[in-house]
């Protein structure tokens, strides 16, 4: 059967990108250093309060969350095969997805949308050092 | 059973690094709206803080103490605690002033604690 998912991890442990990524010494440490760099940068910034939808914020919290896409894109591209079959990533995934979902509806206002909210925030950290271990 | 071979161990790690996103995530909030790169109502905040930093501290000590050599031979431990130990002291006593300089120095500091604690799991021997 086609697993495109699977097509594309066995497509990137291909890549010049791995090896370079796997044989480095220093490259997935340091990568994996900015992604919880920006753990606490995005972390901050969602949880200030922002009633009047600030400008700054607002870009201070995209920029936050592009360098986690993108170390951690990065780092998925150092071991694809390995994640793939990973099932804490495979949960954390799923939890982005359930985020990601949450913020197409545009009223999420009050409480019990933050706290839901949190709770999938710390799933996907949960989720995350679950990956170093299976 | 060591608590480093338990489930237990990524389970305190995770709440570790939650605290982290709540405690070094309102710091550099607050420390970039002193410095005027970010406006932000973060007097709010130092709820989040705290919480964050107590949950750090207990979730630190926590690991420590589950595996002690391995960390008192951890030149990055080491780096790490030398790093915390200024950091907390710039946090308590000169951040309070809310001057340029508190604030720049604890972005340097926490960014270079983070830094260093990641590196514990590339110099273990």
């Amino acid at each position: 059967m086609f697993n495109p998912l699977l097509e594309l991890a066995r497509l990137l442990q291909d890549t010049p990108l791995r090896l370079e990524l796997s044989q480095s010494t220093w490259s997935v440490p340091i990568i994996g250093a900015i992604h919880v760099l920006a753990i606490a940068w995005f972390g901050g910034s969602v949880l200030v309060d922002d009633p009047q939808n600030d400008n700054v914020l607002r870009r201070f919290r995209w920029i936050g969350l592009s360098i986690l896409l993108f170390t951690g894109a990065l780092l998925f591209c150092s071991q694809p095969l390995r994640l793939y079959y990973s099932q804490f990533f495979r949960l954390k995934m799923l939890l982005m997805v359930l985020i990601g979902a949450s913020a197409l509806f545009p009223t999420r206002q009050g409480r019990l949308a933050m706290v839901l909210s949190l709770a999938l925030w710390a799933g996907v950290i949960l989720a995350s050092r679950g990956i170093a271990y299976r | 059973m060591p608590l480093e071979n338990s489930w237990l161990f990524p389970v305190i790690e995770s709440i570790h690094v939650i605290g982290l996103a709540a405690f070094a995530g309102t710091v550099v909030l607050g420390d970039l709206s002193t410095l005027g790169l970010v406006r932000a109502e973060t007097r709010s905040l130092t709820r989040w803080t705290h919480s964050g930093l107590a949950l750090m501290l207990i979730t630190g000590a926590l690991m420590f103490f589950s595996d002690t050599a391995r960390y008192l031979h951890n030149p990055a431990f080491h780096v790490k605690i030398a790093l915390l130990v200024a950091a907390l002291i710039v946090h308590f006593a000169l951040r309070r002033s809310g001057t340029r300089l508190a604030a720049f120095l604890s972005l340097t500091l926490w960014t270079t604690v983070v830094l260093a604690a990641r590196a514990i799991a590339d110099f273990d021997v």
